[in-house]
């Protein structure tokens, strides 16, 4: 027998949302791993842009009358979709805290399809941009920028389903609960990068 | 946090013997590591994964070491034939790729994987899944550079493939994509093994180790981790580019198309300059872990080392320019680029002269650890001293992709890195395997070490001053090189035979070294309370800790943590800043799917080489994976919860609970 002092920690909780879990630090440095990713490719995109005189650079000889710039029409409708995607996606947010397993699970599968939708707008997108990836520099930044945030999208709606089916078919668990806030927080990351790259893609080559 | 500490107790109790030892065999019993093939797939536990990446790493340091010496036998003489221009190209590239990615940053990182647990006080890393992953990925990048090698279609354009040469009009074939999907391989684990760290530093700290009393080990892991999450990302990019430029007709280097072959350099070097801190970061945790324990005196600055370590990261960001003083940039940048370089200086000699304070007044015991450690400040000191001279830029431009170069790098980093990993194989070998390196076989792996290595670069030195380029096969007996050269080749086999010394001794000690119990060097931090090798749960109980020195300031009076479950893989989740208990958080046991997306990954990158519609297959694959990863688990949260109760927990004591005064 010997005396120790101890500290009983046995009614601590198991889970808890936001800092107290590492789920929500691996997540974040996870997600500042693509920020430092895409705030490359974005000083990529104005390194390039130096050794053009015009930005973009011109359709061609027989064909300088049309416009280079990429039409906007999609990428606005895109912006706007992922803007109202903040709705339920707070939601899920708030639901899963709070334990509100119906409305998590109604926000999760809206989420679901506005994840669908960007997809499907993304890839016409790609088609309102004049240049393909091969054609100069400046088409292959963008296919780049718009093809990496594509496949945040990709995985992101991955992850939204995964969720949504574990909602529906499993527990709504604390542990799962803790993963969808951390899945709100992706989301929110997603949305809030595609803001600057729509900026950045539509907007600066008008200016300046 | 505060909210928590209402659930925390303290107390006063007895703990019965009987009790210990079968609490000791249910935690042998829920952490026991999977046997056989598939339990070497599916095996989680830090410790082993760790020593995977250790000795992993140490094979291609020595497959490196064997290029290395090709090369030195090439070069012994003018006009040698011993390898032809092209296999010496591919012996180069292979050679610095693999030291530089395969053996350096892996093994710093895996020294981390096994330690910063334990010196932390918990009983795994925060991810452990992701870490197998990042060891399979790894592994997958290593086979694939030597396969290519062997099968004689190695990358032949450099450990940096600098554009144009590796484009697609320049590098035909298959050799430089094989580089581009290594890096991919590497970087990736390597970006797993940081996240796996700071999670743990963050949140996996024993109670009462706040931040300012973290080892400066730890604090050296921590910030490194934290350089690989902002600059590993620019390689992926750059290799990324570079890989679509050839293989898919992106112009992101091409200058005929708008592209720019500068701006491939900006992005290697924003990733490979930052790349030498997170060797030598590392290494600086180890030093400091080695001096303490061997000068028996408590660090000489503490909060300096630490501001030092964080500064290094910080202005470790703003040098990669001066690689590239040999291109048309602007003056005033370089100016920048050059006050940078010189401001390094500073941090470093922080560190430096505060080891120096410490060994001055400590009574010194001059084990195998500590003549590494004196002999990388000997080495790195010289190292650093050319690392100022070629911050200048005319004197760059004068020796730019000369011999000189290859001496500094080689100064700075076997000096900086490869000496202080020797100190710490040796410090830390009989934690992992519980016998004693024999000191006299150690003092002999040093000295020829230490001999040898100057003797191979000291010369390139005067080689480079005197107009030697690098990456040449061979030069003319006219040139005047051949006596320093021979001598440098003379040396290399003294190096190498040094390596070999220590390679004996980690078999002899092995079979028949001395047994080393758990605290051999009577050192002040947390693994060394524990049994050499640590059982899989590294802690019986968790202890808590009130001072940097903790096996120095009686631990033993220090409450344990009670209260955790014995048939669960139960760890303690404190807060960041001041290590409060928050969580009883479960970590995952062992997995088949770690292995099963780095074979998802394998098929994307490496199909990827040869057809784009790879990465489509990959990508499915990996989503199959993942969510069999997800639902597959047999919900043993849950389940474990269910069967077992509530009585899993290490119970304080049949007796109520006493309140004690603290």
């Amino acid at each position: 027998m010997s005396a120790r002092l101890v500290i009983d920690v046995s009614e601590l909780p198991h889970h808890e949302f936001d800092t107290y879990d590492p789920v929500w630090w691996g997540n974040n440095f996870l997600l500042a791993i693509e920020s430092s990713m895409f705030a490359i490719l974005i000083a990529t995109y104005f390194y390039l842009r130096q050794n053009f005189a015009q930005w973009p650079p011109p359709l061609g000889q027989l064909t300088s009358s049309l416009n280079p710039l990429p039409d906007p029409g999609y990428g606005t409708a895109n912006t706007i979709l992922l803007l109202l995607s903040f709705i339920p996606m707070i939601l899920v947010d708030v639901s899963a805290r709070r334990g509100y397993r119906a409305a998590a699970q109604r926000g999760l599968l809206v989420c679901l399809l506005c994840g669908l939708g960007a997809i499907t707008l993304r890839a016409f997108e790609f088609s309102a941009v004049k240049f393909y990836w091969d054609s100069n520099a400046y088409g292959s930044i963008v296919w780049f920028m718009l093809g990496m945030h594509l496949l945040h999208l990709i995985t992101l709606s991955c992850e939204t389903l995964l969720l949504t089916v574990w909602s529906f078919a499993r527990e709504f668990d604390m542990k799962h609960r803790v993963d969808m806030v951390a899945l709100a927080v992706y989301w929110y990351w997603v949305v809030g990068m595609w803001i600057v790259l729509y900026a950045i893609i539509y907007f600066t080559p008008r200016v300046g | 946090m505060k909210q928590q500490s209402k659930h925390i107790k303290q107390a006063t109790v007895e703990l019965s013997t009987a009790q210990l030892a079968r609490e000791k065999a249910e935690l042998e019993r829920t952490w026991a590591r999977p046997r056989g093939v598939i339990g070497w797939l599916t095996d989680t536990d830090h410790k082993g994964i760790a020593l995977r990446y250790v000795v992993t790493a140490f094979v291609f340091f020595l497959f490196g070491g064997l290029e290395a010496a090709l090369m030195r036998i090439q070069l012994a003489r003018a006009e040698n034939h011993f390898l032809s221009p092209d296999l010496y190209n591919q012996v180069f590239t292979v050679h610095g790729t693999t030291m530089m990615f395969l053996f350096a940053v892996p093994i710093m990182t895996a020294l981390g994987i096994y330690l910063v647990p334990l010196m932390v006080g918990s009983r795994d890393v925060a991810f452990p899944r992701l870490n197998a992953y990042g060891y399979f990925v790894y592994l997958t990048g290593g086979i694939l550079l030597y396969t290519s090698f062997f099968l004689n279609i190695g990358p032949d354009a450099g450990w940096f493939a600098y554009v144009p040469l590796a484009g697609p009009a320049y590098s035909p074939g298959k050799r430089v994509d094989i580089w581009a999907q290594m890096i991919t391989f590497t970087e990736i684990s390597a970006l797993c093994g940081a996240i796996v760290v700071i999670g743990t530093v963050f949140k996996m700290r024993a109670p009462g180790m706040s931040l300012h009393r973290i080892p400066l080990f730890v604090w050296a892991q921590l910030v490194t981790s934290f350089m690989i999450i902002f600059a590993m990302p620019a390689v992926m990019l750059a290799s990324s580019f570079l890989a679509s430029d050839r293989l898919i007709d992106t112009h992101f280097f091409n200058p005929a198309e708008g592209g720019d072959a500068i701006l491939y350099q900006h992005m290697f070097w924003f990733f490979g300059h930052p790349e030498v801190y997170i060797i030598f970061i590392p290494a600086l945790g180890f030093v400091s872990s080695i001096v303490i324990t061997f000068s028996r005196r408590k660090i000489f600055g503490y909060t300096a080392m630490v501001l030092a370590l964080i500064a290094t990261g910080f202005l470790g960001f703003g040098l990669w320019v001066h690689h590239m003083f040999a291109t048309p940039l602007p003056q005033m940048g370089q100016g920048f680029f050059t006050a940078a370089s010189m401001m390094i200086a500073i941090p470093s000699g922080v560190q430096i002269f505060c080891w120096i304070a410490t060994l001055w007044g400590g009574k010194l015991s001059f084990k195998t650890p500590l003549l590494f450690v004196l002999g990388f400040v000997a080495i790195f000191v010289l190292g650093g001293l050319t690392g100022v001279m070629l911050a200048s830029v005319p004197l760059d431009l004068q020796i730019h992709d000369t011999f000189f170069v290859v001496a500094h790098l080689h100064y700075v980093l076997i000096g900086g890195a490869v000496f202080p990993l020797f100190g710490a194989f040796y410090f830390w070998f009989p934690k992992w395997t519980g016998r004693m390196l024999s000191e006299r076989a150690g003092r002999w792996n040093f000295w020829l070490m230490f001999i040898g290595f100057n003797l191979v670069f000291f010369p390139m030195h005067q080689l480079g001053l005197k107009g030697m380029p690098r990456r040449v096969y061979t030069y003319l007996p006219e040139t005047g090189w051949g006596s320093l050269n021979l001598l440098a080749s003379i040396g290399a086999f003294i190096l190498a035979s040094g390596v070999v010394v220590f390679i004996c001794n980690v078999i002899w000690a092995r079979r028949v070294g001395e047994v080393a119990g758990d605290n051999p060097w009577s050192a002040d931090t947390l693994e060394w309370s524990v049994a050499s090798p640590p059982p899989n749960y590294n802690f019986h109980d968790l202890p808590t800790v009130n001072s940097r020195y903790p096996l120095w300031s009686r631990l033993e009076n220090s409450p344990i943590v009670r209260g955790l479950s014995t048939v669960k893989r139960e760890t303690l989740v404190t807060s960041v800043l001041d290590a409060q208990p928050e969580l009883r958080f479960e970590i995952p046991g062992p997995s088949i799917w770690p292995v099963l997306l780095s074979i998802a990954t394998a098929i994307a990158f490496i199909g990827g080489i040869f057809t784009p519609w790879a990465f489509l297959v990959g990508a499915l694959a990996a989503f199959g994976v993942f969510a069999g990863w997800f639902f597959g688990d047999p919900n043993h949260e849950n389940k474990t919860a269910r069967n077992t109760g509530e009585r899993s927990k290490t119970p304080l004591t049949n007796k109520e609970l006493q309140p004690g005064e603290v």
